[in-house]
């Protein structure tokens, strides 16, 4: 962590906001952006450092000092540095791993997109005129992405609607 | 000349020449042949044993008996797609040669199934993936490898879907967080409401 120390501590909480950016699924820092300043087994260690005292700050809801105290080779500047985004950004790591936790060995619905159209006519019969609900689940498992789409009719949707309120009744109660 | 019945368009030659084999048995029996045709149009299958018996004293050969179930199922079906009423529907056949008993009984047949008819014709036109059921769990998540405390409900589901073929049953399961899961359900009621307002 003492490798922190090479750049200043307004550049450190560039770093940091990075770091957790890279946690929460969005873009990691940039290795040529730091290339000078770090070979690449310091700049992986320091990345693995990062990230773990974030995770676990977070995930175990460790209290300021320890932080602090795990922070104890860096000099003061950088250690409140690490720490403001720390405090920044708390409730979106906190999603980041309630994300990951739901995530543990299973399929989960990473986005769904639907279309309601009008049926007019087929091969059977000239005037259909059914309405009818296109369904599409993106379903990430193992780390792959699975389209899944079916299609609604009314009563379909209706007993689709209807088990999904009875789930939401009990998830409300939880709360 | 075109024909209604047949969607505005001429009649298929070899409707038209088969309609004279009809025109071989009782009107009584073709009654009870279309019956059965009607039947199996239904989804409730054809009894083979009954068509043979009801076609034994006209001395059908099987070819006769697969011409005239074949030209019933055209004729019923193919008015039932273009929504031809009897009227219309016993005119036509007997501008084709169908004599009239024939014809009246036919249209009486038709008249009868025809809702249960064009329903069925609607329930099995094509569709993609059709939703049989669907089973949920709701978990409440204690703790966890990533956070120790979670304390978040999650929603499992498993919707069990299928294509037209049959035996072609598809399971899928899916977790859910409950932020996903709202959202989720509000726009399917969206979608819903919609739907409820087209008709």
């Amino acid at each position: 962590m003492e490798a922190l120390g090479r750049i200043s501590p307004a550049d450190c909480v560039k770093l940091c906001h990075r770091v957790v950016d890279g946690l929460c699924g969005r873009e990691p820092p940039c290795r040529s952006d730091y290339s000078a300043t770090w070979s690449l087994e310091e700049w992986l260690q320091l990345l693995d450092l990062l990230t773990g005292l974030f995770r676990l700050a977070v995930g175990s809801d460790i209290p300021e000092e320890q932080v602090l105290a795990k922070l104890s080779d860096v000099d003061h500047s950088h250690a409140e540095a690490v720490l403001t985004v720390l405090k920044a950004r708390h409730e979106e790591i906190r999603r980041a791993l309630l994300d990951r936790t739901n995530g543990i060995s299973s399929a989960t619905l990473q986005d769904f997109d639907w279309q309601l159209k009008l049926a007019l006519s087929s091969d059977k019969i000239s005037s259909l005129n059914t309405p009818l609900l296109s369904l599409g689940l993106d379903v990430r498992e193992n780390g792959a992405l699975r389209p899944i789409t079916m299609e609604l009719s009314r009563e379909e949707l209706s007993t689709l609607i209807s088990s999904l309120e009875a789930a939401n009744k009990v998830v409300q109660q939880l709360k | 000349m075109r024909f209604r019945f047949c969607g505005d368009l001429d009649c298929p030659d070899w409707v038209l020449a088969e309609i004279s084999t009809l025109a071989k048995i009782s009107s009584v029996k073709m009654k009870l042949l279309c019956a059965q045709v009607l039947k199996d149009l239904l989804g409730e299958g054809l009894d083979y044993e009954k068509v043979a018996k009801l076609t034994a004293d006209a001395k059908f050969e099987s070819g006769d008996i697969k011409a005239s179930l074949a030209v019933l199922s055209f004729i019923l079906s193919s008015a039932a797609k273009h929504d031809v009423d009897s009227e219309s529907l016993s005119s036509e056949l007997q501008q084709l040669g169908l004599p009239k008993e024939h014809a009246t009984g036919l249209c009486k047949s038709y008249e009868d199934k025809h809702s249960a008819l064009q329903d069925r014709l609607r329930e099995t036109s094509l569709r993609l993936r059709r939703l049989d059921s669907v089973s949920w769990r709701v978990d409440y998540t204690l703790s966890s490898s990533e956070i120790r405390e979670v304390n978040e409900p999650l929603i499992h589901l498993k919707l069990q879907t299928h294509r037209a073929d049959p035996g072609s049953s598809d399971t899928t399961m899916v977790s859910i967080s409950p932020d996903k899961f709202r959202v989720l359900l509000t726009e399917l009621k969206q979608a819903q409401t919609m739907m409820n307002a087209l008709q």
